[in-house]
């Protein structure tokens, strides 16, 4: 206590040893995870993001839109995520493997949007979902709000693109 | 710590009475008043954000505010966040961390202008910040918004601002020290390191896929923890022996609550990912270390609650204007501790998990302590250096009632609001927006208190900017009632 070095050594190791535990052995664990298929031969999950789909996620991101929606389901059992049918199955760390920057979100004031792809039934109702009944209205011109901006279609590429309804090695739909 | 320890309160002030400033203080009152000004400056503006977002939030949903790009939601409520965490909690502790070091360490600034521009920069690359997330220039990261290229910046700032209580105390003249004294050279060595090891891993070279939540829920329980925290806990563990003249009770179990909170405060992060999709063994050790940080929770219960029970300690204080706000913040730390210890484990977490609730742990932690604590020691701080008195006694008392029942009100909306929310929300068959329109009753307390909030803090602004505008000389003896 009387001794800064000892002090200081004490409080290093008390940040560094939780950074190494916990953010350094994640990502050795997780660090190498790719995109794998469901089954032998079969098509790889998660599909490659479009690139109106990197685009609308820089818009997400820019609009604070993290600030009311999350992006993750958690396991039946805890909550009623799956219940409400924002998935079919827990999110996985595997799902966000392309994702940059991954955006769980922490708040959900909005409902969650991890599968919101699977569940939109077209555009227009993507469109229709991002104006908020009005409050995002900059994003679109026209009378009737009828004409989508380049954000608004590259946001509304974007949502369609989550989508996390495959199966995958940690997390397989059941049939 | 010996025996001779405990018996030796902190001093460095020569006794009342005495008509002048001492060196210590003559000299870092530059570098305290432009901290103290830029962080009452950021208070007001984070306040009348804070405002906005809580209206947007209730009552005025489809307003004003609907369609306005700039103040649209996601803008608003990041630049609040930042605005209350890096332009209030940053700056102000910067001030009373180094006056309280210099006071312990009886150490005289002699660099102050090292520590006036350290200021200057902390602020500008604030207010470029702040600019660019309105400019929605910002990124997906709480409290981790501001583009890439501030963070280094502010790391150097900070550098130069925040890290002289350690050369404070590596210069003290005594071997002595004192609780306060680990816990601000602590909150002053954790900070930059978190803050920099955070922006690597998460903006520069960021960690693949989900281990950047990871990352950032380290950083979010050390930036709350080790600085809020810490600092905050420094200034309960100097100001109330101080005014209460005698010493903490069960002092000798101090030194074991610094050890056990810096042990267990930064692997607590990954509590707030339980159920998320990161591994199960890292939101283990965060629900472990949350129960375990009950240990120093408790430890400076026993210390500041001890203190206070004796001898009508709690009268006193509550007749003095600094320790009704710094005991108010003694007793907003230990429920804080008790909450985050009982809503870490799953059962709990699963029902508040998403809802207000974890913002409402952060008003606890934040403003019902540190902010409280931060107001109580500008009540001590600031007559001493200015040499004058507070010019208005009423401001003082509309202030303490104003952000008293305004953090009660909103921390218990947030709490309260948010366990009700997650009850409704845990049953499928309620939908989202029959959820949403239970939770209006709770949105309209929030926006009450977010205008109380305002109210209170610009008393004190008024109250404060007087008085440094009155002391244009630094005479006459300080007082602080």
């Amino acid at each position: 206590m009387k001794n800064l070095n000892t002090l200081l050594a004490g409080i290093f190791l008390a940040v560094a040893l939780p950074f190494g535990a916990l953010v350094i052995s994640s990502q050795v664990q997780l660090g190498s995870l790719g995109r794998a298929p469901a089954e032998e031969g079969g098509p790889l999950f998660p599909s490659r993001e479009p690139g109106l789909a990197i685009q609308g996620r820089a818009v997400y991101v820019s609009l604070g839109c993290v600030s009311c929606h999350t992006q993750q389901v958690r396991p039946a059992g805890q909550g009623s995520d799956i219940a409400r049918g924002y998935g079919v199955r827990a999110s996985v760390a595997r799902d966000y493997v392309q994702q940059k920057p991954v955006l769980l979100g922490e708040r959900r004031i909005g409902p969650d949007l991890a599968n919101y792809g699977a569940r939109a039934k077209d555009l227009g109702a993507v469109h229709t979902a991002i104006q908020h009944e009005g409050r995002f209205a900059f994003l679109y011109a026209g009378a009737k709000q009828e004409v989508a901006s380049e954000r608004a279609v590259a946001l509304a590429a974007y949502l369609q693109s989550l989508r996390q309804d495959y199966s995958s090695p940690e997390a397989k739909l059941k049939q | 710590m010996t025996q001779e320890n405990i018996s030796r309160r902190p001093q460095g002030r020569p006794p009342e009475g005495d008509s002048r400033l001492t060196r210590t203080e003559a000299q870092l009152r530059g570098p305290f008043l432009l901290f103290f000004v830029s962080a009452v400056i950021w208070l007001l503006a984070a306040s009348v954000l804070g405002v906005i977002a809580a209206l947007q939030q209730g009552s005025l949903a489809g307003g004003p505010f609907r369609d306005c790009e700039i103040l649209t939601y996601g803008h608003v409520a990041a630049a609040q966040h930042n605005l209350f965490v890096y332009g209030w909690g940053f700056n102000a502790f910067f001030a009373l961390n180094l006056w309280l070091l210099s006071q312990l360490g009886r150490f005289e600034l002699r660099n102050g202008w090292l520590a006036t521009l350290g200021g200057a920069v902390w602020n500008l690359a604030l207010t470029y910040g702040i600019v660019q997330i309105f400019a929605g220039n910002q990124n997906g990261f709480g409290l981790l918004e501001f583009p890439r290229e501030v963070g280094p910046v502010l790391a150097v700032a900070f550098l130069l601002a925040g890290f002289w209580p350690i050369v404070a105390f590596a210069r003290r003249p005594t071997g002595h020290t004192f609780a306060s004294q680990w816990f601000v050279v602590g909150a002053s060595f954790a900070f930059p390191l978190t803050y920099l090891l955070a922006q690597l891993l998460i903006l520069w070279q960021p960690a693949s896929g989900v281990v950047q939540a990871i990352a950032h829920s380290w950083f979010v329980s050390n930036l709350l923890l080790l600085w809020f925290g810490a600092s905050a806990l420094a200034a309960v563990y100097y100001f109330l022996p101080k005014v209460l003249g005698r010493t903490i009770s069960a002092y000798y179990l101090a030194p074991v609550g610094f050890w056990t909170f810096f042990l267990f405060a930064s692997w607590t992060g990954p509590a707030s990912l339980i159920g998320g999709p990161v591994p199960l063994w890292v939101q283990s050790l965060g629900v472990v270390a949350g129960a375990m940080l009950m240990i120093p929770v408790i430890i400076t219960a026993i210390n500041f609650h001890g203190t206070l029970s004796s001898e009508g300690g709690w009268a006193r204080a509550w007749n003095d204007t600094t320790l009704r706000f710094v005991s108010f913040g003694a007793v907003a730390f230990t429920l804080f501790g008790a909450l985050n210890a009982v809503f870490g484990f799953r059962g709990y977490n699963a029902v508040v998990r998403f809802t207000s609730f974890s913002a409402g742990q952060e008003q606890l932690l934040t403003y019902a302590f540190s902010t409280m604590v931060l107001f109580g020691a500008a009540y001590f701080v600031l007559p001493r250096l200015t040499g004058s008195l507070w010019p208005s006694a009423k401001l003082v008392h509309v202030h303490f009632w104003a952000t008293a029942l305004g953090a009660v009100a909103s921390s218990v909306a947030l709490l309260v609001g948010g366990w009700e929310n997650g009850k409704h929300l845990a049953d499928a068959t309620v939908s989202f927006q029959q959820v949403a329109k239970a939770g209006s009753t709770w949105a309209y307390v929030l926006s009450v208190a977010a205008v109380l909030l305002l109210v209170g803090h610009v008393a004190f602004a008024l109250n404060a900017f007087g008085m440094i505008l009155k002391s244009s000389a630094p005479a006459s003896a300080g007082r602080h009632d």
